[in-house]
């Protein structure tokens, strides 16, 4: 305790080892330095010695081995046996993206659309929107893939009994194959259509900032969706036209016992679609919910008091602010979509989990490198989403001041 | 003319939306043609859907059949429940030996009259309860599920649990019935209730210890048998793995989170790199890298159960969540709580402990018990590496040579059972944060 006679003589001139915070700071690191190195070495040395004494090899060589098994779902030209490892691990990472970006486009707009719903005037129809998103958020997600995989898509008709989605015109059948699409093939001259669909594109985005700028000066108000949306139309429309209808559609055919020709998902990946969707929405229109609840309630008072009409205060006031509030646990909810779609390896759907880090790891071995490479993806993603979230942050701290 | 009266002006009564059944179907159902027709489509909706679940799961459905053909026999459009109704045992308690299983809902039992007291606003003491439970239950749970052999730590442990037990139960019939705690109890039954602080305290001491040889007599004298954690399965080993999983990942949690918050850069770059790592990925290749790693990660000829390997990689993995949690929770607390606890003396560990984390965990429990919610769930990925959880138990339904290929039945009744778990504890949730926070209200 401190010297009570010589209150002058306590600090600084003492200089005591043991109570010293930069002493203390300095040893506590190395301590834990010391302790987290030496955990590392020892678990290192335990894997080089088990490594060694079983025989089993290190490195990176296997990546170029030529892989035995089939795919049966690919992005990439890939075959049986020629095929290396490499392949095989962006085939997974681009199954994986490919799911991924469907189910967060898909469960968006799920999402918001349910979330609006919680909030709807309806008693009826808000609480069959809470129903939703209570039965969806409270069972296991696994469950519901397994669910959607065996109790759905595996029932559907069989080839011979084909549904045809596209009332006869053959360009969208389902069987328990999986849906089978038409696809366009593009001709010579497609290029022209697009051309003209990114130029109003452009257009209608200088339009919009001029649109702004105008109202911002003036306060006068354009019309800016309808000129906008007739000229992203129509334009390609003429393009396309003009230059003979340079597309062709790859209709699939019955062949023998299977549909072939246009473009093909199998029920996996339809089950892991409709899962990851419904589920990742009944989280988002909660957030969705919270984040236009979190807006107070005086400003759309006001907003409506100074004569907005009901849909201009929703879209003027409203989702502004509730912006910055749904959009951080939304990109949350998008890197929860992606790390749920590791859940393929239930139903064989064949992602980056299931293709590499189990087949391949059974096949091959080097289980350091091969779980390491895997984890380093999702890393990388997680990393690109996080980055994309501080963007987003910043910008909304800049207009909130 | 008189504005003012001396008379009350009695009350009008609430409009008619407010108080009448047709009023408040109105307001709320049928208040303009758009909402008229949302009304009934969304009736109509709801028609089509329950009378297909009604129809398909109760109507139509069989309930009693040896084997799946006999359904058929039955009805060809209804559930057949019967599956699930003979797997049922498997379905909560895995292969466990059949004769034995008494030790599990001992084990739950044990653990809902330990927590009771909890819940009783006359027993007195609850902290040392809520600390007692998470000290000795594990042990005794854990030695009535494997059972064998007691090691002298295990009877040492099981001793303790058992003292705690017995001394947590005679404290809630106290509080209940007296209204005081056990000690003040204890005191005036003695006649030593004036008796000095030491003395006191030494009189209690032998009582717990005499309590505590007693006990220690007593449970060398019954075994129970072993079961080998292969036969475990079905929901038990799912509450299993994610009771652990959360207990566990609390302290470590909280120490990663005060890590990721420390002033000291080596402590925090290792916590956040820790964290980060974890979260980053999902849980099935953390599990993967468990199964795959772990066992070279060992010294030679260590083997690890897949079951440990499991919790560890469970509880590696929550950990990470909980210490985000935690420092949510801690960035709530304005500075001024770590400056008045610097300012009365306290060191960072007297801050943290005394100060800072009572009003942070405040904070804290609705996303902690969503964390337990989701660690819940997430359990059930441990089927896909090869353990018979209750999803692995359901799925095996249709490998059963009487119900080969019961898929649908055996799943909805799983989604069923984790809806009722999961949806309960949020509202109690919901509840507890209501009650805690009333305090706060000015």
């Amino acid at each position: 305790m401190s010297d009570q006679s010589e209150p002058q003589k306590r600090p600084k001139e003492k200089f005591d080892f043991f109570q010293d915070q930069r002493v203390r700071s300095v040893f506590y690191q190395v301590m834990t330095a010391g302790l987290v190195g030496w955990l590392l070495l020892y678990l290192v040395n335990n894997t080089t010695e088990n490594l060694q004494s079983r025989g089993m090899a290190t490195g990176f060589d296997f990546m170029d081995i030529s892989a035995g098994f089939s795919v049966d779902f690919k992005m990439i030209d890939y075959v049986a046996g020629i095929g290396t490892y490499t392949d095989i691990f962006i085939i997974g990472a681009l199954n994986t993206l490919l799911i991924s970006f469907f189910a967060i486009i898909l469960s968006t707009i799920i999402g918001f659309f349910v979330g609006v719903l919680r909030l709807s005037d309806n008693w009826l129809v808000s609480k069959v929107a809470l129903a939703y998103v209570e039965i969806f958020r409270n069972v296991p997600l696994l469950i519901q893939v397994v669910f959607w995989y065996i109790g759905v898509f595996s029932l559907l008709p069989a080839v011979k009994k084909t549904v045809d989605l596209s009332f006869g015109a053959e360009r969208l059948l389902l069987n328990n194959r999986g849906l089978y699409m038409a696809w366009p093939v593009p001709g010579d001259l497609f290029w022209v259509t697009i051309l003209a669909f990114v130029i109003a594109a452009v257009g209608a985005f200088i339009y919009s900032r001029r649109a702004h700028k105008l109202q911002d000066s003036s306060g006068e108000q354009t019309n800016v969706w309808l000129p906008s949306l007739a000229a992203i139309i129509i334009l390609p429309l003429i393009a396309f036209f003009a230059t003979g209808m340079p597309l062709e559609w790859d209709i699939p055919v019955l062949e023998g016992f299977n549909f072939v020709g246009g473009a093909s998902v199998a029920p996996p990946f339809l089950a892991l679609l409709v899962a990851l969707s419904i589920y990742h929405a009944a989280h988002i229109a909660e957030s969705v919910r919270a984040g236009i609840l979190s807006v107070n309630r005086g400003q759309s008072d006001a907003a409506m008091g100074i004569g907005l009409k009901p849909s201009k205060v929703m879209s003027l006031v409203i989702i502004p602010q509730a912006m910055p509030a749904i959009v951080p646990p939304l990109i949350s909810n998008w890197m929860n979509t992606v790390k749920n779609s590791s859940l393929a390896i239930a139903i064989g759907y064949p992602d980056i989990v299931s293709l590499f880090m189990q087949t391949s790891l059974n096949q091959v071995g080097h289980a350091v490198e091969i779980v390491g490479m895997t984890m380093i993806f999702y890393m990388l993603i997680s990393l690109i989403i996080s980055v994309i979230l501080n963007i987003y942050n910043k910008r909304v701290q800049l207009v909130e001041r | 003319m008189a504005i003012i009266t001396k008379q009350k002006t009695p009350d009008r009564p609430a409009p008619l939306s407010e108080t009448s059944v047709v009023g408040w179907l109105q307001k709320n159902l049928f208040s303009s043609v758009f909402n008229t027709a949302l009304t009934l489509i969304t009736i109509f909706i709801i028609y089509l859907t329950l009378s297909g679940v009604v129809v398909w799961g109760y109507l139509d459905a069989t309930f009693v059949a040896e084997k799946r053909r006999e359904c058929y026999d039955n009805s060809l459009t209804g559930a057949c429940w019967a599956g699930v109704i003979a797997w049922l045992d498997n379905i909560f308690y895995g292969r466990y030996p059949r004769e034995e299983i008494w030790r599990i809902d001992f084990g739950g039992l044990l653990l809902v009259a330990w927590m009771l007291p909890l819940w009783l606003s006359k027993v007195k003491g609850k902290i040392l309860i809520g600390a007692s439970v998470i000290v000795f239950y594990p042990f005794l749970a854990g030695y009535m599920f494997t059972g064998g052999d007691k090691g002298w730590f295990m009877q040492f442990m099981v001793t303790g649990a058992i003292t705690a037990f017995v001394i947590n139960m005679t404290n809630m019939l106290v509080g209940l019935l007296k209204n005081t705690s056990l000690d003040v109890f204890l005191m005036q039954l003695s006649g030593q209730a004036d008796a000095g602080d030491k003395t006191q305290r030494n009189i209690l001491l032998a009582m717990v210890a005499t309590l505590f040889v007693a006990a220690f007599l007593w449970q060398a004298s019954w075994n129970v048998t072993e079961v080998v954690w292969t036969k475990w399965g079905g929901l038990f080993l799912t509450l299993v793995i994610a009771g652990i999983g959360i207990a566990s990942s609390m302290p470590l949690g909280i120490f990663l989170a005060l890590g990721r918050r420390s002033k000291l850069p080596v402590v925090r770059v290792l916590s956040t790199g820790f964290i980060e790592i974890f979260r980053s990925v999902p849980l099935i290749t953390v599990l993967f890298m468990a199964t795959t790693m772990f066992p070279l990660f060992m010294p030679e000829g260590f083997v690890l159960n897949k079951l440990v390997q499991v919790i560890i990689a469970v509880i590696l993995f929550n950990a990470c969540y909980m210490a985000e949690i935690v420092r949510a929770g801690l960035q709530a607390i304005p500075k001024g709580q770590f400056e008045g606890a610097h300012t009365i003396g306290l060191g960072y560990w007297g801050t943290m402990g005394l100060i800072i984390m009572p009003q942070a965990l405040k904070h804290m429990i609705p996303n902690i018990v969503g964390n337990i919610i989701g660690l819940l769930k997430d359990t059930t990925l441990v089927s896909i590496i090869g353990l018979f959880d209750i999803l692995g138990m359901l799925r095996s339904i249709s490998k059963d040579v009487p119900w080969v290929g019961l898929h649908k039945e055996p799943l909805i009744f799983g989604a069923m059972l984790f809806f009722i778990i999961c949806f309960s504890m949020s509202k109690y949730s919901r509840h507890l944060e209501v009650k805690l926070s009333a305090g706060d209200k000015h």
